[in-house]
């Protein structure tokens, strides 16, 4: 492993290192865990967890800080009050919710650092990490049955439920009330891509046509999707996409997400619309022709504590390396294997962490060990049987993600459950057609098919789309 | 510390036993289980969850083709209840 000393990045390293370390200010990576990659950053701020300043730095999301920080535990969960904190770095598990200046369940993932933000942990006393509520883990060791919980006396059971009302929950209500939102508003074009990810960039590109309006909304900080997680592409290639996108006239919405789509009062006239938000309003969109470009969930497998803070997704450990820069541990467990996991594999070991890679033919994962995070993964031999420990911080899951259909199923859009594309794919043709018609759909969430192919579909699904809207 | 659990849905701490609790008691759709074990009715609305209990449901000896989806609900991603208090249109009254 060559120390990255230096003034500049050596010529042998990929193209995605060079851009990432930069010209100046490469400095020794001492082995530590984890680590910010170099020292020319945006403006430095302070942001303050349970009572503890943490540094971070402008354009880094509060779950980006809190684990350069060395902070795995953020809240506990519903149930069994167990540790939970960063897994898919995408806004879509929900595992990293965080009160934050008074707010609570934010998705640490999905909010900027900002100074002087007092970020708390959630459902956890008196700390988060020795929480006294976790006792009911060890008590339901086996689990718990909620339907055996009933007792025999009505007296009784009330006064069960109002403990338990008062013990389960999320977070607590906010400190004060909700500023003052803006009214909601009507935005009409003629093709909306939903997700800026590789198909959805594509789409909106080759949907644009002069005179037409195309209006692209991606729920993520930055545009770009898993593009900006994958080390094959990276940041730089992402800049290049959103520069021929503006180019083409589409409106490019960041930070929106779509959230509905419905055709309200059943009536003609009343057009169907999907229903985004930022964060000062809703929006209603009305469009001649819809492109799902959703994209896909990073998911979990089924192991032994698989819920353990240092469990992570690799579009996660990605995300962290390439879009802040940050080395996601020193050791680091990387379970699955595909075109995508080798190369994060290959850039992980670039910036000094030790990857033991699980070899699927060989062996698998049957548990993780450790106490509120990982130490050490549990690998089992698949033939022999035999079990081993393989010492880490991080367990990296490298699973196929799933379709991000729940939008296209709104709308009608018919899918099929596909073991090979990871859950349940939209049904489309070569072209993006949907079974509805003026939907379209291309990419991961037609089953997952990684980037350079989501690319390729999403310019025949945009192609269709603006046919589409043309002749309506 | 943690006691020994396989997770299948971590907004509602459902486990593979809680799964396979669910189909003894002949609970095998998904719409079924959603309703016996609580997975998928937590923040992320199943986006972490859906597909890997149809893929125990497929173990189980389910056929992938009878695999359905679960209806999904807006909104569908964390929204703050004042934008929809703010959605007030002119006709409201």
């Amino acid at each position: 492993m060559p120390p990255l000393l230096g003034s500049t990045p050596p010529d042998s390293y990929p193209q995605i290192l060079r851009s990432i370390l930069p010209p100046l200010g490469c400095f020794l990576v001492s082995r530590g865990v984890p680590q910010r990659l170099h020292f020319v950053r945006n403006k430095a701020l302070t942001i303050d967890f349970d009572g503890r300043p943490i540094r971070a730095f402008e354009g880094e999301s509060i779950a980006a800080a809190l684990h350069v920080a060395g902070q795995p535990v953020w809240g506990r969960s519903l149930k069994y009050h167990r540790p939970r904190g960063l897994f898919c770095m995408d806004g879509h598990c929900s595992g990293c919710l965080v009160r934050i200046d008074g707010v609570p369940n934010l998705r640490a993932c999905m909010q900027p650092c900002r100074d002087g933000s007092r970020v708390e942990s959630q459902n956890s006393f008196p700390s988060v990490e020795t929480d006294l509520m976790a006792a009911v883990d060890f008590l339901f060791a086996k689990g718990m049955n909620h339907h055996t919980l009933m007792t025999g006396s009505s007296l009784l059971n009330k006064a069960t439920q109002r403990v338990v009302r008062h013990l389960s929950g999320l977070g607590e209500l906010p400190n004060s009330i909700a500023d003052t939102v803006e009214k909601s508003t009507m935005l009409a074009c003629d093709v909306l891509v939903i997700g800026g990810g590789p198909a959805g960039l594509q789409a909106a590109i080759a949907a644009s046509r002069p005179d037409s309006k195309i209006v692209l909304v991606d729920e993520g900080l930055a545009l770009g999707g898993s593009l900006r997680t994958d080390p094959r592409y990276g940041t730089d290639f992402v800049r290049d996409l959103l520069d021929q996108a503006r180019s083409c006239g589409v409106t490019l919405l960041s930070q929106t997400t779509a959230i509905a789509h419905f055709c309200e009062n059943d009536d003609p006239v009343d057009p169907e619309q999907t229903i985004v938000t930022d964060s000062k309003r809703l929006t209603r969109i009305v469009a001649k022709a819809t492109v799902h470009a959703t994209g896909s969930y990073a998911q979990n497998i089924a192991f032994e504590n698989n819920d353990r803070p240092g469990v992570i997704a690799m579009r996660a450990a990605g995300r962290l390396l390439l879009d802040y820069q940050i080395r996601p541990a020193q050791s680091i467990c990387l379970v699955g294997h595909s075109d995508a996991s080798d190369a994060l594999r290959t850039t992980l070991i670039d910036v000094g962490c030790d990857v033991y890679q699980v070899d699927p033919t060989k062996e698998r994962i049957v548990a993780s060990k450790g106490h509120s995070s990982v130490s050490a993964a549990i690998v089992q031999d698949i033939d022999s049987e035999l079990q081993r420990e393989i010492p880490c911080q991080l367990i990296v899951i490298a699973t196929t993600p799933s379709p991000a259909s729940e939008l296209a199923r709104q709308q009608g859009a018919a899918t099929y459950f596909s073991a090979d594309g990871g859950g349940f794919a939209v049904q489309a043709d070569a072209r993006g057609h949907s079974t509805v018609r003026g939907v379209f759909a291309c990419g991961d969430v037609c089953g997952y098919v990684g980037p350079k192919r989501a690319m390729q579909a999403g310019q025949h699904a945009g192609r269709s789309a603006a046919d589409y809207a043309e002749g309506q | 510390m943690m006691t020994s659990k396989t997770m299948l849905c971590r907004c509602e701490d459902v486990s593979v036993s809680d799964v396979h609790k669910a189909w003894e008691a002949g609970y095998c759709t998904i719409e079924e289980i959603k309703r016996y074990t609580g997975f998928g009715t937590g923040t992320c609305q199943g986006k972490e969850c859906l597909a890997l209990i149809a893929s125990t449901l497929v173990q189980l000896g389910t056929p992938a083709d009878a695999v359905q989806a679960f209806t999904t609900r807006s909104p569908l991603a964390p929204t703050p209840l004042k934008f929809f208090a703010a959605d007030r249109r002119d006709d409201d009254k």
